[in-house]
């Protein structure tokens, strides 16, 4: 079947897509908003996303990639802001598996092996 | 890793043979996945439930019962052992060490075979090569240990309350752990063959076992189990343990929801062909002797750890002992590993930290009359408000008088042993004397100023 992708943005939309696909592989890459010219507040987003995206194929069958805009900067800088609260988000951008500690944050994210790595895990 | 920050090609293969029940995990070797970390976490949740019951006296008011949930503590647990897992292999492959989770065994003079799960074998070379395979719980040999009871490496990540459990083993694995899940409310045996403790000092050890005796852990002395019969299947199931008396010839039988099997560790160094290779092992307790430098009798292979013959089980020495060699190895450094002074601490439910000669083993190294004990009695002032006990807190040191009363040995009973005597050795390690402890004014009100 390969994979979906889900884009949401914030919170609650976030949570309730995990929600709905709980029982597949869920990996979701959160990064701040993005422009009327399509370019986010955070440059580290900016560099990551690509190299994220290349990796994509190699995550399992029937996985969901959920692409998550938190918020804008001041929402994100805010240190009781529900991603930071619930999730134990730290930073932006954060590459996750839904559900395990595997985790990549900030310049973790702009290398592909590691992302490679994170998709393919046991 | 220290070895790729010299720009050596490394290869690491860490592989975890399934136990009996099934169970692995991930890298980190035993402290991170079922040793140290998980069982600190346990002792601490222990703890809390203490401090809990001590809270009334101080004042905390509240109407609900307390209950503990196994479940919700051991995800905990696992989910932080599993983000050191994760830990681990993003730091490897940061620091470009591969890492390959497959079985290697020796197969020829500088060649190895790693078989991963699926059964794939690969080959691989190396100029140097370290053996750090540590230990396995052993099993007690008798009809029904393998089947249906559990040891440290499956307790840690249970997936159901183990309920009323009987600990087989007096070590201090088999005593931290009877101390952990007493202290989560359950029913709790030990079945100790001979002394608790074997190794540390026997006056220590006895403090421990009264201590626990007088707070809710059953002792069964002098007996062995012969046969375990499962009674009823579930989770946890109905188990009947047969024993017998170590001298006579009485029988006992009792019934339990869990045994724990904690009688000793044995090294993993029989399968992974170090025979190819010659590197020679004890065969009997299949230790790896090693030259100050923690070389084999094969030039080319070095081991660290608990596989050591003679040196000390604990973590940190194994990862200083490798650390060092590497440095040695590729950073032109000379310094040896210290294996005297090592500090340790058993967390049992009353603490116990030690540093330096037992007084069994000073006696003996000494002769009596050089050396000179000093002791002493604490109530810790946390204590006192609960009417805690006022008389089972206990610390002494042991100075050898022909060297200006050095301090030799250190000895702590009490809450937070840990904390207390890491201070106190590196205090040793400089050779503290008594004089200059007694000049040390105290910290007031602590445990350690006394």
């Amino acid at each position: 079947m390969g994979w979906e992708e889900k884009q949401v943005r914030g919170y609650p939309e976030f949570v309730q897509t995990a929600q709905r696909y709980h029982g597949r592989p869920i990996f979701a890459l959160f990064c701040g908003d993005k422009d009327a010219e399509g370019k986010s507040w955070c440059p580290d987003c900016v560099t990551a996303e690509p190299v994220v995206r290349k990796e994509l194929h190699n995550m399992p069958d029937e996985s969901v990639f959920i692409y998550c805009l938190v918020g804008d900067r001041a929402y994100w800088k805010d240190p009781n802001n529900e991603f930071r609260k619930n999730l134990k988000l730290t930073g932006v951008p954060t590459l996750l598996k839904y559900g395990t500690p595997q985790k990549l944050v900030e310049e973790e994210c702009f290398k592909a092996d590691l992302v490679r790595m994170l998709f393919t895990e046991d | 890793q220290e070895a790729a920050k010299y720009d050596k090609k490394v290869m690491v293969l860490d592989f975890v043979t399934p136990t009996p029940l099934g169970n692995s995990w991930g890298l980190g070797g035993t402290c991170v996945n079922v040793g140290c970390i998980p069982k600190k976490l346990m002792h601490q949740a222990a703890l809390l439930g203490q401090a809990l019951q001590d809270s009334c006296k101080f004042g905390w008011q509240f109407t609900e019962e307390v209950k503990h949930n196994w479940m919700t503590m051991t995800e905990s647990v696992q989910n932080y052992i599993g983000s050191l897992n994760w830990g681990y292999r993003v730091a490897l492959r940061e620091k470009k060490v591969t890492y390959e989770n497959a079985y290697g065994e020796f197969v020829g003079p500088h060649t190895v075979k790693a078989t991963n799960k699926r059964g794939v074998e690969k080959l691989y070379t190396a100029e140097r090569f370290l053996i750090a395979t540590g230990e396995r719980p052993r099993y007690l040999g008798i009809p029904g240990d393998k089947e249906y009871c559990i040891s440290s490496d499956d307790l840690f990540s249970l997936p159901y309350c183990p309920g009323k459990t009987l600990v087989v083993g007096a070590s201090y694995v088999a005593l931290e752990c009877a101390g952990f899940l007493v202290g989560l409310g359950l029913d709790v045996t030990v079945m100790v063959r001979s002394i608790l403790l074997r190794g540390f000092d026997q006056d220590m050890a006895n403090k421990i076992g009264e201590y626990m005796e007088e707070h809710g852990i059953k002792f069964i002395r002098e007996f062995v189990p012969i046969k375990v019969e499962q009674i009823e299947e579930g989770t946890p199931g109905r188990l009947k343990v047969i024993a017998k008396s170590t001298n006579g010839n009485q029988i006992i039988e009792g019934e339990y929801n869990t045994v724990l099997i904690a009688i000793g560790r044995d090294s993993c160094t029989r399968n992974i062909g170090l025979d190819k290779v010659g590197v020679k092992i004890n065969e009997k307790t299949g230790k790896i002797p090693v030259n100050d430098e923690e070389q084999t009798n094969v030039p080319y292979i070095y081991a660290v750890g608990d596989i050591l013959q003679d040196k000390l089980e604990l973590t940190p020495v194994a990862i200083q002992a490798g650390r060092l060699l590497v440095q040695r190895l590729y950073a032109g450094a000379t310094t040896k590993c210290d294996y005297v002074n090592v500090p340790t601490t058993v967390f049992t439910p009353l603490e116990y930290g030690a540093c330096g000669y037992s007084e069994e083993a000073a006696v003996e190294k000494f002769g009596e009359e050089n050396i000179e004990v000093y002791h002493s009695h604490f109530w810790p002032l946390e204590w006192t408000v609960p009417s805690r006990d006022n008389n089972k807190c206990y610390a002494k040191i042991i100075c050898n008088i022909q060297d200006n009363e050095r301090v030799i040995g250190f000895h702590v009973l009490g809450p937070n042993a840990g904390e207390v005597t890491q201070g106190f050795a590196a205090a040793i390690k400089c050779g503290m004397t008594k004089e200059q402890l007694d000049s040390t004014i105290g910290i007031h009100p602590v445990c350690a100023e006394v």
